[in-house]
């Protein structure tokens, strides 16, 4: 037994006083009330009668009444000192509360609620009702980053509002973070408690290090999910194809997390419209991966969907049944070419059907007239500010490049092999007839070089980028070789710059950084679902966590970028409900056995005393113990 | 005498009592004016009974006839004819004091009733209030008129103190020489029994009747609880707690009181009657002459 009211003495000193002066009360002479009678002698008769089990009697109920008072001052005292049973614990706890709300707690395996966040929020509240007065509690969610709710705060009530406006994250789960947050937060409180409430999804075979919560925390699990009945999109993107990077192709992976076979039917939507549809059989635990040719898409948002198609199957985890991906428009590049006449450019250009060639004289060319790519052949017209300009041989003042003089029969002895424009060829043994000695300047990048002068050299500016090829390629053997052409598109390639402006997916989950114009302080998100959200840009690179799949709009004042988010993670679709196990500690895992009610014994022991009191009244009245 | 003492004997009451006795004539239908007997034997010619000779009696009421047969000596009796002495004989103790309308307002009126009615039949009325003691006396007169005597002396009757019969008819006996009828209006409430006073009327050759006066509210007491009961003439002290049983006891102990009385009275050819105040004393009186051994 424990005692949180008054202290002992004083509860003693009380009781003992009270006592003391009940039985003073009881020693003094009753002063009674005097009743004139007629006649004393007939009342004689009715006590002569009674007088031999009165006197007995009458003692024995004042000694009952004086124990009875004693009774009563000893449970008023016991009230007093606030007794609580020995197990029951009295001092305030601090409880925090980690609620999953990953992916896989969308999954609607449950019974009782929408899906398992919906379960979890309803045992969260259930705690929060639970818990004492001088309970501190404290709630995060927690999926692959830890949000925290609140304070640890004694007004619960405060914390069923954030409770309900919790929502599923398409993102992955990090127990280990979670886990360190928690350890972090309890260390050093007294009373801790730590209650997790996650489907452990993805936790099969997962051990964790050793973590120290603190002595005397306990440790609670509340498992969530019934279920592992899920077939997922584990995988969606689109890529250059190798042997034409202008155009894609599409990737699909799906996996079926069912323990039996099922049918299941994959489709492609393109702009929102069914471009392609397969049915498929898939085994337990089957991986399934498809390619997509890009002249059989069309559109630009490509969108993957999955479904199971068993009648008696059910897909208890929608979240990973759809995945995005966005494809670049269509276009094709404006080339011009300004030259005197170069049949071997011209003829690898026309070749290419992705892009425009304008070829023309130096006469004709327009410095104000805007392409994608300007290819000046052994010219060097004024150009202007903004644009991609490549040189072949250049020649006269107005060469960007600086040029000292020529070099006859140069051999190419150096190529840096990882620059795009080198990607497949090699430019070792060509026989270039003459090239100009090219000077390189204090941002300008050799590709490839003879005796460490200059052939091919890049260069970067702000707004411009130029490619010069110090050598007439019709004084060479280059035209002739292989690596001519895939010169060419690796030239036409590193302007487009394909593999970086398109394609690219973002994993929810994570914080992307969206290039956008330098100079800009917020853009505007446009998200899947919800209004637009202002988020801040630094140093070019728009800032925005995603939690969410779909297509969002990156706005700024110079342009609108698409992008496609996705779920990705197979460990969240494996959505099979786990047991959190923590090497050296013990874990609860019944919410039944939580003794968060703190037991008021005082309120019985007034209830006891009053329902005493109560008898003694009845029977005074009914003049039984009177 | 308060104003309420003096309506107690109004002219209402007196045209009650008017009643009274009319209603007296229909029942003792046969009784003839001024030819009242005692139930004394005396010197009259009228043969009563017989009684064992004791020396000093008159040799010639012996029975000489019986003498021969038995050769015991017998005395003849004769009825004795004179007035009729009533003695109205009224507790005034404390105890006929509780209440209101108490017992004493009541037997006043009991007895200033029968008085008159005794006045109207030319018998010799006298009243004697007693508590311990004799509380004064009006002595015995006669005549309808002297009613208005009757009631003036019951006006200024006093209140007596401690119930004692025995002392106070003791006294009464050797004051009033002649005997008579002797109607006792007490509630008996006497410490010391009401045996010894009767018994001290018959042996005096008073012909007692009995009227026992009672409160039915003293029967039913509502008090409850632990208490002092404190007897209103004597001052003892009982300590007692009054339960609904108790009060039941109480009751039953009153009933066997009464019934004690009343078989003592009725064991010595005593008319006895027991009248509540409760009961109007106009009802009470008729049931007097009903019984028929008030007045013969």
């Amino acid at each position: 037994m424990q005692f949180t009211g008054l202290l002992l003495d004083t509860v003693f000193m009380l009781a003992g006083a009270a006592a003391v002066f009940v039985t003073v009360l009881y020693l003094l002479k009753l002063r009674k009330r005097r009743i004139e009678v007629p006649f004393s002698p007939l009342w004689g008769r009715v006590l002569a009668d009674r007088k031999s089990h009165a006197d007995w009697w009458r003692r024995l109920k004042r000694l009952l009444s004086w124990l009875l008072h004693l009774i009563l001052v000893g449970l008023l005292g016991l009230a007093m000192a606030g007794p609580h049973f020995k197990d029951e614990i009295l001092q305030g706890r601090h409880i925090l509360v980690l609620i999953d709300n990953s992916a896989s707690m969308g999954a609607i395996d449950v019974s009782g609620g929408v899906d398992r966040l919906d379960m979890a929020r309803r045992q969260a509240i259930e705690i929060l009702e639970a818990v004492g007065g001088e309970d501190r509690v404290m709630i995060a969610a927690f999926n692959n980053r830890i949000e925290p709710l609140s304070p640890f705060v004694s007004e619960v009530s405060l914390l069923e509002g954030p409770l309900r406006e919790l929502k599923v994250a398409a993102t992955g789960t990090s127990y280990e973070q979670a886990l360190g947050f928690a350890a972090d937060s309890l260390r050093g409180k007294g009373q801790a408690e730590l209650v997790i409430i996650s489907d452990g999804a993805g936790l099969a075979g997962k051990s964790f290090d050793v973590i120290d919560f603190g002595p005397e925390t306990t440790v609670r699990h509340l498992k969530i999910g019934e279920r592992s009945d899920n077939v997922a999109i584990t995988a969606f993107n689109a890529r250059r194809y190798l042997a034409n990077k202008l155009d894609f192709e599409i990737f699909v992976q799906a996996q079926s997390f069912f323990e039996r076979t099922i049918e299941a039917e994959l489709q492609i939507h393109a702009d929102g419209r069914l471009v392609d549809t397969k049915a498929l059989t898939l085994q337990p635990g089957e991986v399934y991966s498809q390619f997509y040719p890009s002249q059989a898409v069309s559109g630009e948002e490509i969108e993957a969907r999955i479904r199971v198609t068993s009648r008696d199957a059910r897909d208890v985890f929608p979240l990973d049944d759809r995945a995005f991906a966005l494809l670049p428009s269509k276009k094709k590049l404006q080339v011009q070419l300004v030259t005197d006449g170069n049949l071997f450019l011209e003829g690898t250009l026309l070749l290419n059907p992705n892009i425009d060639v304008n070829r023309v004289r130096l006469s004709e060319y327009d410095v104000d007239a805007v392409y994608d790519i300007t290819i000046f052949d052994r010219v060097t017209p004024p150009i202007s500010d903004r644009g991609n300009f490549v040189y072949f041989a250049p020649e006269g003042e107005l060469s960007p490049f600086e040029l000292q003089g020529t070099v006859t029969n140069p051999i190419i002895t150096d190529i840096k092999k990882s620059h795009p424009l080198m990607r497949w060829i090699t430019l070792t043994d060509v026989n270039i007839g003459q090239s100009a000695k090219l000077r390189r300047a204090g941002r300008d990048e050799v590709v490839a070089s003879s005796f460490g002068t200059p052939i091919i050299m890049t260069r970067s500016e702000e707004g411009r980028q130029m490619v010069v090829v110090g050598f007439d390629v019709r004084h060479s053997d280059f035209p002739l070789r292989v690596a001519f052409p895939v010169f060419i598109f690796n030239l036409l390639d590193y302007f487009a710059l394909a593999d970086q402006d398109f394609i690219q997916s973002y994993a929810t989950g994570e914080t992307w950084a969206v290039a956008v114009a330098r100079g800009l302080t917020t853009a505007k998100m446009h998200p899947p679902q919800g209004p637009p959200v202002e988020i801040p840009v630094f140093d070019g690179r728009a800032m925005y966590y995603g939690e969410a799949p779909g297509f969002y709009r990156l706005e700024t004042p110079q342009s609108s970028v698409r992008i496609a988010a996705n779920l990705s993670d197979v460990e969240e679709s494996r959505i099979a409900p786990n047991d959190i196990e923590l090497p050296e500690i013990e874990i609860t895992r019944q919410a039944d056995s939580m003794v968060f009610e703190r037991y008021q014994i005082w309120i019985w022991i007034l209830l006891l005393a009053t329902l005493l009191l109560l008898i003694e009244w009845w029977t005074y009245n009914r003049r039984v113990t009177v | 005498m308060s104003a309420a003492q003096k309506e107690q004997f109004d002219e209402s009451f007196l045209k009650k009592l008017e009643y009274l006795y009319i209603m007296s004539k229909k029942v003792v239908a046969g009784s003839m004016r001024a030819d009242r007997k005692t139930r004394m034997v005396g010197s009259g010619i009228e043969f009563a009974d017989h009684r064992h000779y004791s020396p000093g009696d008159d040799f010639r009421n012996l029975d000489w006839r019986i003498y021969g047969r038995t050769e015991k000596l017998f005395l003849r009796m004769f009825e004795e004819e004179e007035d009729l002495y009533i003695y109205f004989l009224i507790d005034s103790s404390r105890s006929m004091q509780i209440g209101n309308p108490n017992k004493w307002d009541y037997a006043k009126r009991v007895a200033a009733a029968l008085g008159y009615i005794g006045l109207c039949n030319l018998d010799r009325v006298s009243i004697i209030p007693f508590s311990s003691k004799l509380e004064g006396r009006m002595a015995p007169t006669r005549g309808r008129n002297q009613v208005f005597k009757i009631f003036e002396f019951l006006n200024r009757a006093d209140p007596g103190d401690q119930t004692c019969m025995g002392d106070a008819f003791k006294k009464f006996v050797s004051q009033n020489k002649r005997s008579g009828l002797a109607v006792v209006i007490s509630d008996f409430y006497d410490p010391e029994g009401f045996e010894a006073g009767l018994n001290f009327l018959r042996y005096h050759r008073f012909e007692p009747i009995v009227v026992q006066l009672f409160d039915e509210r003293e029967l039913g007491v509502n008090f409850h609880g632990e208490l002092q009961l404190v007897d209103c003439e004597t001052g003892q002290v009982n300590d007692i707690i009054v339960t609904d049983a108790i009060l039941r006891q109480y009751v039953k102990a009153f009933e066997d009181f009464s019934q004690e009385l009343e078989d003592y009275c009725k064991k010595r050819q005593m008319l006895y009657f027991r009248a509540p105040l409760q009961v109007p004393f106009d009802e009470l009186i008729l049931k007097i002459f009903r019984a028929g051994g008030f007045i013969k």
